[in-house]
C-alpha cells in the first residue's frame, strides 16, 4: 500500500499565536470548575473522581509528551489481556 | 468540498438535516444500525427498523441527491439480551442483498461484558459467512481503551477476516494507534463532550497521516452535530493543510473502503462529485 507523506506541522510560533486565546479560554474553565467545587456544600465523598481529576492535571505540567494519550489512559478502564480466558471465550 | 460521512444516524433526523447535509457537500452516507433510545422488544420490531433502514432513508437521502448506505446488526447495547440477538442476527440475510446494505454493522462493545463479546463473535461469524465488511462501535468513556483492545483481540483471532475490509469507529488519541497499526481502517467521531472535537481529529491527522483514516458525524439521538466534517474541513483549511489532504479524508478515503462492497456505486458517486 502506497503510504501518503505526514502532513505538514505549523511553526510553534504560529500554534501559539493561534491557540492562546483558545487555551487561556479552557485554562480559566478549569480553575472556575475547581472555585465552584471548592465554594460547594458539603465534602466529596468519593475521592476517585476528583483525584482522577488532579491526576490529569498533573500530566498537563509534566515534562512529558502525549499528554491527551495520557490523560485518555488515565480515564480508562485497564485492559487484561486474558479476558477471553477470565469469560470462559476461546 | 464534497464529502461522505460514513457515520450518521438519519433515522434520528429530519429531512431539513438531510437538505442542509446536501447544501454542505455532503454527497453519500452510511448509516450503521443502533439503539432506538430504548430496548426493542422482539425480532419484528428489528425487521421493520431494517425496512426502515433499506426502504425508507434511501428516497429521503434521494431527494437531496445524496447516496445512503447502511449497515445491519443488533447493537452492543441491546446484545446482553442474548435470545433475542440470536433471533436478529438469523434474521439479517433477508437483507443482506437489499440494494444498499454495505455489510454488518455497528457491532461492537458498549459495558465490555460476557454476553456483548458473546454476540460481537457471532456477528463476525455472519459477516464471514457472507463475506460482509465490518463496521466497528467502540465504547465511549472509561470503557474505550479496554473494550478497543477487546474487540482487535477477538478480530485478529478470527482468519477469515480481512483487515481491510473493516472500520473500527470512535477512536481517540489512546485507541488509534493500534487501530491502524493493525491494518484496520479507523474512524473518528466528532461529538460534543463524550468523543473527539474536530481540533482533536486534525491533530490526529497530523500525527498519524490520512492512510486508511476517516471522520463521522454520528449524528444521532444525543447531542451530535450533523454537520460535524463541514467543521473538520474548516479546521483543517484554517491550519494551512491541503486540499488533496482533506479530501482524502473526508472523501476518497471512505470511497475507497466502500468500494469493497459489491452494493457501493462508486461510479454514480464519481460522476456526481466531478460535476461541481
Ligand atoms: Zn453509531
Amino acid at each position: 500500500m502506497s503510504e501518503s507523506p505526514k502532513p505538514k506541522q505549523r511553526h510553534a510560533e504560529q500554534v501559539l499565536t493561534e491557540e492562546f486565546l483558545l487555551a487561556r479560554s479552557k485554562i480559566l474553565d478549569l480553575a472556575a470548575t475547581i472555585d465552584r467545587l471548592q465554594r460547594a456544600d458539603g465534602q466529596v465523598e468519593s475521592l476517585e473522581k476528583q483525584e482522577l481529576l488532579e491526576q490529569g492535571i498533573k500530566i498537563l505540567l509534566d515534562d512529558q509528551g502525549e499528554k491527551a494519550k495520557r490523560v485518555q489512559l488515565l480515564m480508562s478502564r485497564q485492559y487484561n489481556p486474558q479476558w477471553r480466558e477470565h469469560y470462559g471465550l476461546h | 468540498m464534497d464529502y461522505i460521512d460514513p457515520h450518521i444516524h438519519m433515522v434520528s433526523r429530519t429531512t431539513d438535516d438531510y437538505e442542509t447535509l446536501a447544501r454542505m457537500g455532503c454527497v453519500a452516507m452510511s448509516e450503521p444500525a443502533f439503539w432506538a433510545g430504548f430496548d426493542r422488544g422482539s425480532v419484528e420490531s428489528f425487521r421493520d427498523y431494517f425496512r426502515q433502514l433499506t426502504e425508507f432513508e434511501p428516497k429521503r437521502a434521494a431527494q437531496f441527491g445524496i447516496q445512503h448506505y447502511t449497515w445491519l446488526c443488533i447493537n452492543a447495547k441491546e446484545a446482553e439480551n442474548v435470545s433475542l440477538s440470536r433471533e436478529v442476527i438469523a434474521m439479517i440475510p433477508e437483507f443482506l442483498s437489499a440494494s444498499n446494505v454495505l455489510g454488518i454493522g455497528e457491532i461492537g462493545l458498549n459495558k465490555n461484558t460476557k454476553n456483548e463479546s458473546t454476540i460481537f463473535l457471532e456477528h463476525v461469524d455472519l459477516a464471514a459467512k457472507y463475506e460482509q465488511q465490518i463496521l466497528i462501535h467502540t465504547p465511549h468513556l472509561e470503557d474505550k481503551y479496554q473494550g478497543t483492545r477487546m474487540i482487535l483481540d477477538m478480530l485478529v483471532q478470527d482468519s477469515r477476516i480481512e483487515r481491510s475490509r473493516v472500520l473500527v469507529d470512535h477512536v481517540e488519541e489512546h485507541t488509534i494507534g493500534e487501530v491502524l497499526d493493525r491494518g484496520f481502517w479507523a474512524g473518528m467521531t466528532l461529538y460534543p463532550v463524550t468523543k473527539c472535537t474536530p481540533q482533536r481529529a486534525a491533530d490526529m491527522i497530523e500525527r498519524f497521516g490520512s492512510e486508511r483514516l476517516m471522520a463521522n458525524s454520528a449524528g444521532d439521538w444525543g447531542p451530535s452535530k450533523p454537520t460535524a466534517i463541514p467543521d473538520l474541513i474548516m479546521e483543517l483549511k484554517r491550519r494551512g493543510h491541503s486540499r488533496d489532504l482533506i479530501r482524502k479524508v473526508v472523501f476518497e478515503n471512505p470511497r475507497k473502503f466502500f468500494s469493497q462492497s459489491k452494493n457501493f456505486k462508486a461510479d454514480a458517486l464519481h460522476s456526481e462529485s466531478a460535476s461541481n
